[in-house]
């Protein structure tokens, strides 16, 4: 059942993404195309017009993943289509799961999405030594690999958005708790749940300090990381925010499972 | 064993019972009425049958089981309002259906769509309320299921689908299910009801078997109910 759940949720991610790609990845191919072309003021200005859609684009995407995410959320699970989706014969914990894995293939497409956009528009030769002559000194300096750093570097982007849409969600379970002004509780409940987070990602960045003095020197001064607390920042960051997601996973689908009350 | 038993069954909101101390039974193979005038409470005991509402007290038991995945395969319910997928076509709304409930007749359903005149090509959203509300209603007789729920199923039909939607809920459910209509259309729906349950403020304050109270009273069950919640 719940892959049937996963199916429709998808369907519905698909119906209402697929057009910010198609334009994100539209206005990449024209402004290249255009870029390719004889420089007159004409040619200029019209490559600055769709440079401008591309990165509007870019930014319509990555909003609408978020958005229509907690839209779609709320809108199965409280609003009309809610007397379908909770009189199917599944169990909360699948409807909840479908949301958080239809959200994170929809990020994770976006972002990829945005990075080949990006790729599109700008790629040269010259461009992508230069971009790796930068991270290059970046992570030589860091004593990192540069594979590892990049891919440690979305990761981190990554999670970070990802708390923050499912702090949304339980924004929204709490929020719809309330049988008045349920919209603004939400936000509300949405906002303290996400500074939470971030508290607590904070908290346990101190606490392993306590353990490690190069790390307790963040809360202490203001000279620069060495390389060797760098490192255990980053796998930290990673392994705390998995730990975060999962926790705040386990809260929405408590709460969810105390049941709903649809108006 | 009961199709249906609500045990003390309390629902509460900011402090107010929306229904208080509820206690009924409701067997295999009948039309039942459930009638109240607005505000009674009778969705609200239908949203808790259906897990849309958490109760405050008491037990809601299906074939003797709580409310959860087994009663929901069993329980066909109609809202009052359109709950439909609004970006979805007919034809994918009878696929969904068709992938969630074992008990769904696909073909049936088109039939009876057909019957009504209905398109399957054609997206929820371009229908109209009255279009809408027949599509939900078919969806949810072409379930073979042992407790049909209907809440308003007449409410935004013309008089002349009326019969129409009526005959369709009598042939299209089986000996050993029961149907639960909750409306106001009393006069509409009486010639097909076998029982009918009175709620008020929150409280069942009569059931009974339809023939009987008629007989009884001497008057239809659209004049007992007119008398019994006459407006002062």
């Amino acid at each position: 059942m719940f892959i049937k759940l996963l199916k429709y949720d998808l369907k519905y991610m698909i119906k209402n993404m697929s057009v910010f790609y198609i334009l994100s990845l539209f206005f990449a191919i024209t402004t290249r195309l255009l870029f390719s072309l004889n420089e007159t003021v004409m040619i200029k200005i019209i490559s600055q017009i769709s440079v401008g859609c591309m990165f509007a684009m870019i930014a319509n995407t990555l909003i609408n993943t978020i958005m229509r995410s907690w839209i779609r959320f709320r809108d199965s699970i409280y609003k009309d289509e809610a007397y379908l989706t909770h009189t199917l014969p599944v169990t909360k914990n699948d409807i909840y799961n479908s949301k958080f894995i239809q959200t994170l293939i929809f990020f994770i497409i976006s972002f990829v999405v945005i990075i080949i956009s990006l790729f599109i528009t700008y790629y040269t030769k010259e461009r992508w030594m230069m971009l790796k002559d930068y991270i290059g000194m970046i992570t030589t300096g860091l004593d990192f690999n540069t594979t590892i750093f990049v891919i440690s570097f979305i990761t981190i982007i990554f999670l970070e958005i990802f708390n923050a849409i499912q702090c949304g969600f339980l924004g929204i379970i709490l929020g719809y708790k309330k049988n008045n002004n349920k919209i603004g509780f939400s936000v509300v409940f949405g906002f303290v749940a996400y500074l939470l987070s971030q508290s607590m990602v904070l908290l346990l960045v101190f606490i392993v300090g306590l353990f490690d003095s190069s790390i307790m020197s963040l809360f202490e001064n203001n000279i620069l990381l060495d390389v060797h607390s760098f490192k255990i920042l980053v796998i930290l960051s990673i392994v705390l925010y998995i730990f975060i997601i999962g926790l705040m996973s386990i809260i929405c689908k408590k709460e969810f499972n105390k049941g709903v009350n649809i108006e | 064993m009961e199709l249906l038993e609500i045990k003390n069954l309390t629902k509460s909101f900011d402090n107010k019972n929306i229904l208080e101390d509820i206690n009924l039974k409701i067997s295999s193979g009948k039309i039942i009425g459930l009638l109240g005038k607005n505000g009674a409470g009778k969705t609200t005991l239908i949203k808790l049958i259906n897990d849309l509402l958490t109760k405050t007290e008491g037990e809601i038991l299906i074939k003797g089981k709580n409310i959860g995945v087994e009663s929901k395969k069993v329980i066909s319910y109609l809202p009052e309002r359109t709950y439909l997928n609004k970006q979805m076509k007919v034809s994918e709304v009878i696929d969904y259906f068709k992938d969630f409930y074992d008990n769904f007749d696909a073909d049936k359903a088109r039939k009876l769509l057909k019957d009504l005149g209905l398109d399957v090509n054609q997206k929820i959203s371009k229908m109209s309320k009255g279009m809408q509300e027949k599509v939900g209603l078919v969806l949810v007789m072409s379930r073979n299921a042992d407790l049909y729920i209907l809440d308003e199923p007449l409410g935004g039909v013309d008089p002349a689908t009326r019969d129409y939607i009526l005959d369709t809920i009598l042939s299209n459910f089986n000996e050993n299910a029961s149907v639960i209509i909750s409306t106001h259309l009393i006069s509409d729906i009486e010639r097909i009801l076998d029982e009918v349950i009175f709620i008020d403020k929150g409280k069942i304050i009569l059931q009974s078997d339809a023939d009987k109270l008629r007989k009884k009273e001497k008057l239809s069950i659209d004049e007992i109910f007119r008398r019994m919640f006459k407006c002062s």
